[in-house]
């Protein structure tokens, strides 16, 4: 049975995403007990499926390694993986938090030496690359997975497999006899930071995405552009895998659509922009990027980098929603619209086609206690006043990294201030 | 302190035992690495590994451990023994798992091994568990400068956690700009109407406050210590000036309207052309009522113009977008059309930013009737009783004009931070080599001083771009380069509202957790919790200045004997000034010249007829050295010839390592550390920088010593080389034989 | 110039954007564009019959005030009412519904083409199927076929004989329909009496009497 020590003083932290990690730090290291529960079996969430942050183009693992350093260092934090939170009952002050966890049918002996994955046959669809590829069923999700221990995928316990893999392990680290159990943790303060998920594409029907291969989502060219993703950082067409040198990016692909997303989602505007960097990096000249667009959103001192990327020649943009994609002979994805800008109609061929998805709020369909309101796109409002359940970063709101981590801080204090009151009540 | 007693640990797990000859490790330790104590394990992060260790801190009086089995990164629950020195030794990401499992590679894989236990065993004989600091301050008090909505709600959330505040407002009276407004953008749902600012009950919740002191007409005359103890001189108009003890300081000054006098050609200074600000004081003087215009004529037309001198890229004006203004003109269009909806209210934009569910916001207008153009703005004049806008109608593309009662400019933001480091510092050069308009520039660039520091390196935080005190950080966006001192509010990035509350919440946790920190000894970010902290010999100081100079952070001053001065509750255990020190009298408990240098003259240098060359790697522990053992997790392969000592920051780096490793024999010196520049990536801002600025100077000393400039490389890495790095090491390592074996071998 | 078109000029001064809104069904729509183009990129006739203006340029139009262009333009008059832009449109605007009610409007005012196919459609339609309650379509055809001369007329019909003797032998069209010989509505002056409240209705919302 897994063990969590918990009081009334302590916050409990939902996802361990960059929000929810920084919510935890923070209040860790300001003297607060915290439990981090996260669904995945690794840390990082969303960001470290991102190859490049905009504007600096440097690497989310970069702040992910500071982050888990912290977080190894810091004794006051109890992490979770695979679990999740199916309940909670109690008010501010003292919340008592249902969490159940998913059997990764490897213990702590597991020291990350990789033999069972040696063994493993079966291959099982990888999540951590948005399923564009396939991992062995005995898997480390990434290089920079925290907690560094395999996985076992549950499809084959049961199998003659399992009975290799647990054989393969010297360390007695794999336990086939694992089960999903719901642990009972008690609380001061909660924050609520469990992201976002791309909005689902498919409901865009002119864009056809998951019928034509070569419409896919950023998120997905994140992890295209990756030179530790599925193509091995090539920007590689799905259809044929032909290098894919002239993309399309469509942007507000859901977003500040009312059949859709209400809401702008922020970051897709910048995503975008950067996105056309790794075209460029990875064609140079050759590369053509088009960004069809309502208004580029490029918040504040992000302008710069607008402005650097509308001054490369090989990058053009349309103001146009796009109104379909129709699919040419060759698998080339064509594009049909108009400029509204002087009203020129289109019909444009592309390799390839990345939209711009935009951002659903992680927290539907989670039964969270009253006091904890929506807005209309499913943003969590905390009450100011009542509230010991806190949101933080894209549960709140559609932000960027830098927006979420600011978030996510914010929502420590308010979690620490809960915590704080209970301690001075009780001393 | 007890008596030092060490011990090596030679784990077997992981295929270590099948791939290296673990019992000639056991007698390298005992040999060579001199350890008291040595013991193999067939996998030591086991509880039963981990118990045999425990057992012998507790009971065998071992006070130094040398583990040598996984990366330092790996196994850090099993292997977390703070109360001991502990080093590792990477047998396995940096050995076995970068090397083939062959015949032919058996005995350079062994030769690594025996190398990297011997580094261990040296490393941790020359380190100390740090103490902590005992001369740290114990304020708890935190200062907020600005009573804006920043500083307003900065001060309230540190009180309500508990904390005293000091909060101090140039002017007479708590609001500022927010005050200024007669409604705010909504915040919450329905997001369909501007909703009131909230100023006055906030001002209202910190009057009623005990733990809030408030002092108006105040400025900040000084501002002297650390952390924990940082004594603020407070200059209040007509008063006595008054020291306050204090813990943590939030700048919230917040920011001020571009000045559209410099916007002629939009109408900036003529009749009937107001900015966003201008157009608030008419709606407060309206009430609700018709908006009236100066001569007292009601508005019955009204033109926006968003992006007045801002996103220019002609850099004559504001280069940024100052986020707000849509939402802004947005409201302020909302603020005629809910008086009277008849008001024809156009905005004039290019691109409309309204992110979240401000698109609601726009929804809202629109539905009101204000009319939205995507249009560039070429000249707004006087004409008539009003004004004509001239502009490029971007749909319909041609050029128009639109006439207008009132023109409202969408002005940015100017933070108000301070004079420029960079710029005072020129000034000062000049100002002290007898330029008497340098002494003028530098009393006008004092005189806008916000926070007075009384620090070596200047009196305000230093500035990112366009004059903001933003972090340069995604991860971290709290960072500034002065411990315990944060940014809030636009005076950090242009932002609404809404934002800044979020962001002067945030500070305050940051500042909140600086302060019980400082009262620790620990470190601040990126290093929490570090006790360890520099100290310096200061009999063997030559007051060359360099460490005061080079200090990322500021932590370092001069004693009034001009010796460096040692601020620890400013320091972010860079290791920048142990790097910068000419005679290295400059160390920590835990790292040092001698910690590092231990380990290079560790290792074995075979003599220049073995072929077997060695390269020292001296990589940054935040990206180098985890993109070289996430290589060692996926079996990148990598030459035999290179030991590799991760660093605190390559700003840590003494020029000494170098040349004694290369005085003592070794073929190449490979650096590997972050981005520096504009973009950089180095987690102590100029640590790499100033590192790799250093190292510049060593070819002289290379060329001295009649040793190729290739000798030493310099190499710059994300951490994500994981294929890339081995490859790049190949070629080097292929490049030192080409050149030959060094000629100090054996000297 | 029409009597009425003077009038609504009077009216609205400059005030085009106001003029539609007041004036053409869903005319308050309009000032919800945001100019993204999806209609306009999303109608299947990609303006191959030579569109003067597409719907998302035509609500700019109207608020830049042209109203000359807008009234002239044969726009509204082309669409096909497939519902295209409609179903796309991200701010869920009626731009089919809009587009009718401008041509409405502008048929109105007078403002209409002399000879606009669609109008005559339309109008023929109307009279048509008021009259009895329902459509006749043998009459409906003829009426539409031979508006340019009986040579014209034979011609189209000739073209079109396949299809209508396919109608027939399924029972869809009946021939004696042509001699006025089809079925009626059972109380035409209910229908009658609905579509005179209907437009009382609609002249009331509209500000303007019947």
């Amino acid at each position: 049975m897994t063990s969590v020590v918990a009081t009334n003083q302590t916050i409990l932290v939902v996802g361990g995403g960059i929000a929810g990690m920084t919510a935890a730090l923070e209040a860790a290291e300001t003297g607060k007990q915290v439990v981090l529960v996260e669904k995945n079996p690794y840390l990082g969430g969303r960001t470290v499926q991102l190859y490049r942050y905009f504007p600096k183009m440097c690497h989310p693992t970069c702040g992910l390694e500071i982050n888990l350093r912290r977080l190894k260092a810091n004794p006051r934090i109890q992490v979770l993986t695979m679990a999740e939170v199916t309940g909670i009952s109690g008010g501010k002050g003292n919340y008592s938090v249902n969490v159940k966890l998913a059997p990764r049918f490897v213990n702590e002996n597991c020291t990350a030496c990789g033999e069972c994955n040696k063994v493993a046959t079966t291959e099982v669809a990888d999540a951590f690359n948005y399923n564009l590829g396939k991992v062995k069923a005995a898997y480390l999700p990434s290089s920079m997975a925290y907690p560094q221990r395999y996985v076992i995928d549950p499809s084959v316990i049961g199998t003659a497999e399992a009975s290799a893999i647990k054989a393969a392990c010297k360390y007695g680290a794999v336990d086939l006899d694992m089960k999903e159990e719901t642990v009972t943790l008690n609380a001061g303060a909660i924050v609520w930071a469990t992201g976002w998920q791309p909005y689902d594409a498919k409901n865009i029907q002119p864009y056809r995405y998951g019928e034509f291969p070569n419409v896919i989502t950023n998120v997905e060219f994140e992890r295209l552009a990756d030179p530790h993703g599925p193509t091995g950082g090539k920007i590689l067409r799905p259809s044929d895998g032909k290098e894919a040198k002239n993309v399309a990016f469509i942007q507000c692909a859901g977003s500040r659509d009312e059949n859709h997303l209400r809401h702008c989602s922020r970051f897709c505007c910048m995503a975008s922009l950067k996105q056309t960097r790794y075209v460029q990096e990875a064609f140079g000249d050759a590369g053509k990027s088009t960004i069809y667009y309502i208004d580029i959103r490029a918040i504040d001192r992000f302008e710069d980098f607008y402005q650097e990327v509308k001054a490369n020649p090989n990058v053009s943009f349309v103001k146009s929603k796009v109104a379909r994609i129709s699919e040419d002979k060759n698998g080339d994805p064509r594009l049909w619209g108009v400029n509204t800008e002087g009203y020129v109609r289109y019909s444009e061929p592309h390799d390839l086609v990345v939209l711009a998805v935009g951002m659903e709020p992680s927290v539907k369909g989670v039964n969270i206690p009253a006091e904890v309101m929506s807005d209309s796109s499913g943003f969590l409002m905390a009450d100011p006043v009542n509230a010991g359940i806190f949101g933080a970063g894209c549960a709140t709101n559609a932000l960027d990294v830098n927006r979420a981590v600011q978030s996510a801080t914010a929502a420590a204090l308010r979690a620490v201030q809960v915590v704080n009151k209970v301690a001075r009540a009780e001393a | 302190m007890a008596e030092m007693k060490t011990a090596a640990y030679i784990c077997k797990g992981c295929e270590l035992g099948a791939r290296l000859d673990t019992a000639t490790l056991v007698k390298t330790a005992t040999k060579d690495g001199k350890m008291n104590l040595v013991r193999e394990h067939d996998f030591l992060c086991s509880t039963d590994g981990v118990a045999m260790i425990r057992n012998d801190i507790d009971n065998e009086g071992v006070t130094h451990i040398a583990i040598c089995a996984c990366s330092r990164r790996a196994k850090t629950e099993a292997f977390n023994f703070t109360t001991v020195a502990m080093s590792r030794g990477n047998l396995r990401e940096g050995v076995i798992w970068i090397r083939p499992d062959t015949d032919a590679a058996r005995e350079t894989t062994q030769e690594m091994a025996e190398d990297y236990v011997r580094m261990a065993c040296a490393e941790v004989k020359a380190m100390q568990v740090p103490a902590g600091n005992q001369n740290t301050g114990t304020s708890k008090t935190l200062l907020v400068v600005g009573g804006g909505m920043s500083g307003m709600t900065a001060a309230l959330e540190a009180s309500k956690t508990g904390y005293k505040v000091v909060l101090i407002e140039k002017t007479g009276s708590l609001g500022g700009m927010a005050g200024k407004l007669w409604k705010r953008i909504p915040n919450r749902e329905p997001f369909k109407a501007p909703m009131d600012s909230g100023v006055a009950d906030l001002a209202a919740q910190i009057d009623a406050d005990a733990n809030i002191k408030v002092y108006l007409n105040a400025v900040i005359a000084k501002t002297a210590g650390a952390p924990g103890r940082f004594k603020v001189d407070i200059a209040v108009e007509s008063g006595p000036t008054v020291t306050e003890d204090i813990g943590a300081i939030i700048q919230a000054t917040g920011f001020t309207p571009y000045d559209m006098n410099k916007l002629p050609n939009l109408g900036g200074g003529q009749a009937n052309v107001v900015d966003q600000l201008g157009l608030e004081a008419m709606a407060k003087a309206a009430n609700g009522g018709p908006i009236k215009r100066a001569d007292g004529k009601e508005v019955k037309s009204v033109v926006f113009v968003q992006c007045a001198g801002q996103r220019d890229a002609t850099k004559e004006h504001l280069e940024y977008c100052s986020g707000h203004c849509c939402a802004t003109s947005v409201k302020q269009a909302m603020y005629f059309k809910d008086a009277n909806p008849d008001v024809d209210t156009v905005v004039l934009y290019t691109d409309l930013r309204m992110p979240g569910n401000n698109e609601d916001f726009y929804r809202a207008a629109q539905n009101k009737g204000v009319i939205f153009s995507k249009g560039e703005v070429s000249n707004v004049s006087a004409s008539g009783n009003g004004c004509t806008v001239k502009f490029k109608d971007l749909i319909l593309n041609e050029e128009t004009s639109a006439d207008a009662d009132l023109v409202v400019l969408a002005t940015g933001m100017v933070p108000t931070t301070g004079p420029d480091l960079d710029q005072l510092n020129e000034a000062n050069r000049a100002a002290e080599g007898g330029d008497e308009g340098a002494k003028e520039q530098v009393i006008q660039m004092m005189s806008k001083s916000v926070l007075n520091l009384d620090y070596r390196q200047g009196p305000d935080v230093p500035q990112f771009k366009h004059g903001f005190n933003d972090s340069h950080f995604i991860c971290f966006p709290y960072e500034t380069r002065r411990t315990a001192i944060y940014a809030a509010g636009p005076v950090r990035r242009p932002m609404d509202i809404a934002q800044a509350t979020e962001d002067a919440t945030g500070a305050a946790m940051k500042a909140i957790q600086a302060m019980e920190n400082a009262g620790l000894g620990k470190a601040a970010h990126p290093r929490s919790g570090d006790l360890s902290f520099p100290t310096a010999r200061l009999e063997g100081c030559t007051q060359c200045k360099r460490c005061t100079v080079e200090c990322p952070f500021g932590a370092i001053d001069e004693d009034e004997r001009r010796f460096p001065l040692f601020n620890e509750s400013r320091c972010r255990r860079c290791g920048t000034c142990m790097g910068a020190c000419p005679v290295r009298v400059i160390s920590f408990e835990n790292y040092s010249v001698n910690t590092v240098g231990a380990q290079i003259k560790a290792v074995d240098i075979p003599d220049e007829f073995s072929e077997k060359p060695r390269v020292l790697i001296l990589a940054c522990e935040n990206d180098a050295y985890p993109a070289l053992d996430m290589a060692g997790m996926n079996h990148n392969e990598y030459d035999p010839f290179v030991r590799v000592i991760p660093v605190r920051c390559l700003g840590s780096v003494n020029t000494i390592w170098i040349t004694d490793a290369l005085n003592s024999g070794y073929d190449g010196v490979m650096l590997m550390g972050c981005k520096h520049g504009e973009q950089y990536q180095c987690h102590f801002v100029k640590g790499s920088e100033l590192g790799r600025y250093r190292m510049s100077k060593i070819y002289d000393t290379l060329k001295g010593m009649n040793l190729e400039e290739e000798r030493l490389m310099d190499l710059e890495v994300a951490i994500t080389d994981i294929d890339t790095l081995p490859k790049k090491i190949n070629d080097y390592a292929a490049r030192i034989v080409e050149m030959g074996m060094s000629p100090f071998k054996g000297l | 110039m029409s009597d009425m078109n003077q009038q609504m000029t009077a009216k609205y001064k400059n005030n085009f954007l106001k003029e539609i809104e007041e004036q053409a069904e869903m005319g308050d729509w309009v000032k919800m564009c945001m100019q993204c183009g999806v209609c306009s990129g999303s109608c299947p006739t990609n303006f191959h019959s030579g569109w003067d203006h597409p719907p998302q340029e035509l609500f700019m139009l109207i608020r830049a005030g042209k109203r000359d262009e807008v009234l002239n333009s044969n726009s509204m008059w082309n669409c096909v009412s497939c519902y295209n832009c409609y179903v796309r449109c991200p701010r869920k605007i009626p731009i089919t519904h809009i587009m009718h009610g401008i041509a409405e409007y502008a048929y109105r005012i007078g403002r209409a083409p002399k000879s606009q196919p669609t109008l005559h459609l339309s109008q023929t339609f109307w009279n048509n199927a008021t009259k009895t309650g329902r459509v006749n379509e043998v009459k409906l055809t003829q009426t539409l076929y031979f508006k340019d001369g009986i040579a014209s007329g034979i011609k189209k019909a000739m073209a079109m004989q396949d299809v209508a003797l396919g109608l027939v032998k399924a029972k869809r069209l009946n021939p004696l329909e042509a001699v006025g010989i089809s079925h009626k509505c059972k109380d035409i002056k209910g229908i009658h009496a609905m579509l005179d409240k209907a437009r009382e209705l609609e002249a009331k919302r509209k500000g303007r009497t019947a």
